[in-house]
């Protein structure tokens, strides 16, 4: 009889500490959700001139990479990285659909026709993002992402230093992860797939 | 916007065979970039200046990367002696 009501009293206290970490853990998610929208927001336009913050995004898991179309080489090996990334999870249909995204370092060339121009050649859901110089600038200190424009040559033509990352934003707006420049696009997808595996929504 | 547009996907790769062209000549003459004229001019006019600035710096770091690989990192002498 004694071993009986240990046993219920341990049940009884495991279920108690369940529950407080069932609420912790609530706690913790709705705090994060509240920073979630604040941090890493941006306010700019997309290749049709539409305005687009982060809230547009919601609901959505977002691969976001910063550069520009006067690259040489890194920016274009990124976005076809990306755009093959995207291609792979989209082969399972049980996957949610992945938004690609690119944002500017270099809003005074990089007007939307630029952009639109430019990212024809990559995935088809890629979508273009730009904007004043300001808003650029605080879309990616948003993000941490370090920029710096070089001098310019006589013809006027610069390039931009820019931090080279892609990143993960889920569908409560928050980050999940970041990948450099040798991350592979299966690797990434892999990521992407294990984000999207542990992920539950925040509640409301 | 300022000037001009930014090259597109062929004339990016057009650039990088260009570039690919001119560092394998390199590579097969110990860097005697005498020996390689003729594939720098069609590398600097496959490319824009600024890209071609950008590529002989990524020449030189990969250059000083593959000697650190094998010969090993030595401090510069100037360093003062006891």
């Amino acid at each position: 009889v004694a071993g009986a009501v240990a046993g219920a009293a341990a049940a009884g206290w495991l279920y108690v500490r369940h529950q407080k970490e069932r609420r912790q853990r609530s706690r913790r998610l709705r705090d994060l959700r509240a920073l979630a929208l604040g941090q890493g927001d941006f306010q700019l336009r997309d290749t049709a001139g539409t305005a687009r913050s982060k809230a547009d995004f919601l609901g959505r898991w977002v691969l976001l990479y910063f550069g520009f179309t006067h690259c040489p080489d890194v920016c274009p090996e990124e976005l076809e990285k990306l755009s093959r990334a995207v291609e792979l999870l989209e082969r399972d249909p049980a996957l949610p659909p992945v938004q690609p995204l690119f944002v500017t370092v270099d809003p005074e060339r990089d007007d939307e026709a630029a952009l639109a121009r430019y990212l024809r050649d990559f995935h088809p859901r890629l979508v273009g993002l730009t904007g004043t110089p300001e808003q650029v600038r605080a879309a990616a200190a948003a993000f941490r992402v370090y920029v710096s424009a070089g001098p310019r040559d006589a013809d006027g033509d610069y390039v931009v230093d820019h931090s080279v990352l892609t990143f993960l934003v889920d569908p409560d707006g928050l980050f999940r992860d970041c990948y450099s420049r040798s991350r592979t696009a299966e690797e990434v997808a892999r990521s992407v797939r294990g984000h999207m595996d542990t992920y539950e929504p925040l509640p409301l | 916007a300022a000037g001009m547009a930014a090259p597109t996907m062929e004339e990016r790769k057009a650039c990088w065979g260009a570039r690919d062209e001119f560092w394998q000549c390199l590579d097969s003459h110990g860097d005697d970039a005498a020996k390689c004229e003729k594939l720098r001019r069609a590398f600097e006019s496959r490319c824009p200046q600024q890209w071609v600035k950008h590529f002989d710096k990524r020449r030189d770091f990969l250059k000083y990367k593959k000697k650190l690989e094998t010969e090993g990192f030595h401090p510069p002498e100037a360093a003062g002696k006891s």
